[in-house]
């Protein structure tokens, strides 16, 4: 029963056409299969473009001068491209700080995550031991649990972490994680969802390739490191995927434990540059523009495996 | 106990251990290495899900800034809750995007996952834009969506509606277009997901029963209310039910476009527990706040659990 809560039946091949049965028909039956087409066709790209049309919206304002954003009857395209607004968001925050903190968090995310995350949904998947069964019932329990519902104590915990940022044996006297790196990269190392994944794609491993390795005397971290999750490497990348994606895409957490410019990431950079320059939306969109771009290239190359993921998760 | 002692292990077993015993030996092996594998992640989850969910339970019947330390006041921070009009007006916030926006949003992700699935050219392109709000950071998304709602004349939604011959509005500057301005943005970002899922149980919905309506003359239209539809029931109550627990869970969104305002129009739970933590410093009602909406979101996975449990027996 509960073991199938998240996932769907329909699981996520790469998605493909079916279409073609009346292959037979009558050339007036072809003829109107030809006309729906084309009007799917056009409705599709209609809506496409208006799904696409706030994105579109964003690169052509991040070109515009401010002189052109006053203008009441502001042209569609930019009379002129402005690469130099890039250059002055770049001058006015420091997003190249912001970028690199993003990326370093989001490959910290997505390492810790496949690392733990494959361990513990091998051993729930593949191996057994008394506690599996339980300890798989409090990840499917804890996966209900709303970050807003934990995200007060987990602050707390963060800021009187014993013996850290001046902080005494009791956690009393200083900062704690607070403004550290840790703070960052440790909470979110690892999510239940990712454990559940993971142990999904593990379910689907052949348990006679573990015997056989152990009759042939490997050991157990080897069979599950060198022999079963070479296996599952589709899946690897699809948990580094959302681990990366959360970590770039994360706002709340990194605005409540970071407050010098130095840890920002982009998400809050991009938030506090807004209540700076109020008006000046051609820089805004620039900086913003640097902030969505990089996931949006990642999303496109690998797209099937992110699709694998959202597909099981049915959550952001 | 043995994850102090077992990290570096050989990776070949001694075969004197193997000899001994199939049952014993490799089976305690076995069990030892789940436990050390699963071991950090249960920790991890232990500390900051465990452990903070109780700590928030505890304090939720305290008073507590920060500052002194949390005093015992019973019931108080949920009766304070209770007679809140700003909680309910956040609670009623929620319910107006999840009414509204899920079944507009599901609608439209039905119609375009159909359409999508005639394999028509280009369909991979198509996706992928539809798809793309999803992915971005809903803090991008949000500056883009508060550029596009300027109250000026040249703000696309507003160059839109001159389009149609509507005047100018103000959009996030007034109490009564804001909560419609977000909702045009939930809809927005929220039709990828649920067009993917939808997308990914058309294909495993069998040709055939396409193919016998096709014997009996069954038109495109019959075809999508009596065979897509009831068949695509099991995922209609999956994205309904995530899309719920999606939709109390909006922040970011809030937190760049309008701050829950004006005049609080547009504040949401996650918005209330921020501004109450974090802003006021009153700990105690905010973790109270949060135990609510843990309680409303675990009820409803429970419910679906159960529900879907049920219909999902073929």
């Amino acid at each position: 029963m509960a073991t199938e809560t998240p996932t769907l039946p329909a699981g996520a091949e790469p998605i493909s056409a079916r279409g073609r049965k009346d292959e037979l028909g009558s050339s007036s039956a072809r003829g109107r299969r030809r006309r729906t087409n084309v009007l799917i066709w056009g409705v599709l790209a209609v809506v496409s473009l208006v799904m696409a049309a706030p994105f579109i919206w964003m690169f052509l304002t991040s070109f515009r001068t401010q002189e052109e954003l006053g203008m009441a009857d502001m042209p569609l395209l930019p009379s002129s491209w402005r690469w130099d607004n890039y250059l002055e968001a770049l001058d006015a925050a420091p997003f190249a700080t912001y970028a690199r903190n993003s990326l370093l968090l989001a490959m910290g995310q997505a390492t810790t995550a496949v690392v733990i995350g494959s361990m513990c949904g091998y051993a729930l998947a593949k191996l057994r031991w008394k506690a599996s069964g339980p300890i798989f019932g409090w990840f499917l329990l804890s996966l209900m649990v709303p970050f807003y519902a934990t995200v007060i104590p987990a602050f707390f915990i963060v800021r009187y972490m014993p013996l850290f940022g001046g902080n005494n044996i009791l956690g009393q006297g200083g900062t704690g994680w607070i403004d550290t790196w840790w703070a960052l990269i440790v909470p979110a190392a690892i999510s239940p969802f990712l454990v559940f994944l993971f142990r999904q794609f593990y379910v689907g491993t052949p348990t006679e390739l573990i015997e056989a390795a152990r009759i042939d005397g490997v050991g157990e971290f080897g069979i599950f490191a060198r022999i079963i999750t070479p296996l599952i490497k589709p899946g690897l990348l699809t948990v580094a995927l959302l681990a990366f994606e959360a970590g770039w895409n994360n706002f709340l957490w990194p605005l409540l434990v970071t407050s010098s410019q130095d840890l920002r990431v982009i998400q809050v950079g991009i938030s506090v540059f807004r209540q700076e320059s109020a008006t000046q939306f051609h820089l805004l969109m620039a900086g913003t523009t640097m902030a969505a771009v990089p996931m949006i290239v990642l999303f496109v190359v690998f797209q099937r495996y992110f699709v694998n993921g959202f597909v099981s998760s049915g959550i952001k | 106990m043995t994850t102090t002692t077992t990290p570096s292990a050989p990776p070949s077993t001694p075969p004197a251990e193997r000899a001994t015993g199939k049952a014993r030996g490799p089976g305690k092996r076995e069990a030892r290495w789940g436990m050390i594998l699963a071991a950090p992640a249960f920790l991890h989850s232990l500390i900051w899900i465990g452990i903070p969910v109780i700590v928030a339970l505890g304090l939720s019947f305290t008073s507590y800034d920060m500052v002194t330390s949390p005093v015992f006041v019973g019931f108080d921070n949920y009766a304070n809750i209770f007679s809140d009009a700003l909680f309910w007006r956040a609670m009623r916030n929620n319910l107006v995007l999840a009414v509204v926006g899920i079944p507009v949003s599901m609608l439209i992700a039905l119609v375009l996952a159909v359409l999508l699935n005639r394999g028509v050219r280009g369909q991979s392109l198509f996706r992928t834009l539809i798809f793309l709000p999803h992915v971005t950071a809903t803090v991008a998304v949000a500056l883009i969506w508060l550029w596009i709602f300027a109250a000026t004349d040249n703000g696309l939604a507003n160059v839109a509606l001159s389009f149609f011959g509507i005047d100018a509005q103000p959009w996030l500057n007034d109490p009564d277009t804001a909560l419609p301005a977000v909702l045009v943005v939930t809809i927005w970002q929220g039709i990828g997901l649920k067009m993917l899922i939808y997308l990914a149980s058309l294909q495993g919905l069998s040709p055939e029963l396409y193919e016998a309506a096709d014997i009996d003359g069954a038109g495109p239209v019959r075809k999508f209310v009596s065979i897509t539809v009831p068949m695509l029931r099991p995922a209609t109550f999956f994205v309904l039910v995530t899309s719920i627990v999606a939709n109390f869970q909006t922040f970011d969104l809030i937190y760049v476009l309008t701050l829950g305002g004006p005049a609080n129009s547009t504040t949401v739970i996650t918005y209330q527990i921020y501004q109450t933590a974090f802003q006021q410093l009153r700990m105690g009602l905010a973790t109270a706040q949060s135990v609510i909406l843990l309680l409303i979101l675990v009820a409803l996975t429970i419910l679906s659990r159960k529900v879907v449990g049920g219909t999902r027996g073929d």
